[in-house]
């Protein structure tokens, strides 16, 4: 049991509650007993809306889509394991829902001074900003870049199936 | 009659005399001495065997020393330097063991200075503990005493434009908060939804009831 680990997700989920970027959740897991898990937070990370009040909203906007923080004892040394919903559309997304994202990567981008804010807000900009050059998904990889009218189709009807919780 | 005897009394002082003849007094002495010791130790002992052991160590230890005389006999040419090297070392051996103890009390002293500091220190330490717990006892006593009255929590309401701080009963239901923050931003109640942790919060709840904490903050949307 790393002290190390949870003391930061501790302190990680303090400031949470204090301030979050806004239509974001981040909770670590709660048993039905109600004992927490550090280790394993539900997040919730909004679609980008373009511009403000909704002129020119992104695709992905509307939605609220579901991702599961995965710590290792060996965390803040190495990053979370990042993973949307097994099959979520997305080129930079794997078949098992796992993020493929430089920061998250332990031999890339990942600093262990990337806090959990960092992550989500990285990732809701990748939502948008997909990374050709690292493909981790066949369908969602060639309708971005063979057919982008399909590719916007199918993004669009992802975030209906993902409406907001309240 | 006195006076005379004392006068007299100089006639017999051989104790000046003796002085010269010191040297054959002690060997006589330590050879008289020594013997005896033997024979005290024979009679309680019993035991034969040990006892010769005992004299046979005690001859060799006079056969060293006599040895060890012989030698400063034989060389008595070099003796007043090794003499002069013993008396020289005795008094170096003063000296030295002057040093030591003055190198003992210095260290005695570096120690005791050593440990007044990290006594200050452990002091200062604990002192600063001790503030910090009188602290966080005061804080919890801030708490808890309002606890028994009614304890109060700071809540912030995040929109669009920031936060929003508001000071909350703990056991009062957010409905008033609710209330008081759609007054401020003049829209209709009806048209807020207010969450925690990404979860609905229902009028009736009270911040003790959400467990929120000083500073928590819930999110408002616009319907």
């Amino acid at each position: 049991m790393s002290g190390i680990a949870r003391g930061r997700l501790a302190e990680e989920r303090k400031s949470w509650r204090k301030n979050h970027p806004h239509g974001f959740v981040a909770k670590p897991e709660t048993a039905t007993d109600g004992t927490v898990n550090l280790m394993v937070w539900q997040c919730t990370i909004p679609g980008k809306a373009g511009g403000y009040p909704t002129s020119g909203g992104t695709d992905w906007e509307g939605g609220y889509f579901p991702l599961t923080l995965h710590f290792s004892e060996d965390y803040p040394s190495k990053p979370p394991k990042c993973k949307f919903p097994q099959g979520f559309f997305h080129p930079n997304v794997y078949p098992s829902g796992t993020v493929c994202l430089s920061i998250l990567n332990e031999d890339s981008g990942w600093r262990p001074a990337i806090t959990v804010k960092q992550i989500l807000v990285g990732i809701q900009d990748l939502l948008d900003s997909p990374n050709p050059a690292d493909p981790a998904q066949t369908d969602g990889y060639q309708l971005f870049i063979q057919e982008p009218a399909e590719y916007k189709r199918r993004v669009k009807q992802q975030a209906k199936q993902y409406p907001p919780l309240v | 009659m006195d006076e005379s005897t004392e006068d007299l009394e100089p006639l017999f002082d051989y104790s000046r005399v003796q002085p010269v003849g010191l040297i054959n007094l002690e060997d006589e002495g330590d050879e008289q001495v020594l013997p005896e010791v033997v024979k005290g130790k024979r009679k309680p002992d019993l035991t034969p065997k040990v006892t010769p052991q005992g004299e046979k160590v005690v001859k060799e230890q006079k056969k060293v020393t006599h040895v060890i005389d012989d030698d400063d006999e034989w060389l008595r040419p070099p003796p007043p330097t090794k003499v002069f090297n013993h008396t020289q070392g005795l008094n170096g051996d003063k000296t030295l063991l002057e040093l030591r103890s003055k190198k003992q009390e210095l260290a005695s002293l570096l120690q005791s200075a050593e440990d007044v500091i990290r006594a200050a220190e452990e002091a200062a330490k604990k002192e600063l503990n001790s503030s910090k717990d009188a602290v966080l006892e005061s804080e919890a006593d801030k708490a808890a005493k309002p606890r028994v009255e009614r304890k109060k929590v700071v809540i912030s309401i995040q929109d669009k434009d920031g936060l929003k701080q508001f000071r909350v009963y703990k056991d009062d239901k957010l409905e008033k908060l609710f209330n008081m923050y759609a007054e401020k931003v003049k829209v209709n109640l009806a048209k807020l939804v207010f969450c925690f942790d990404g979860d609905k919060i229902s009028p009736s709840a009270t911040p003790a009831g959400l467990g929120l904490e000083d500073e928590d903050m819930i999110e408002v949307h616009i319907k």
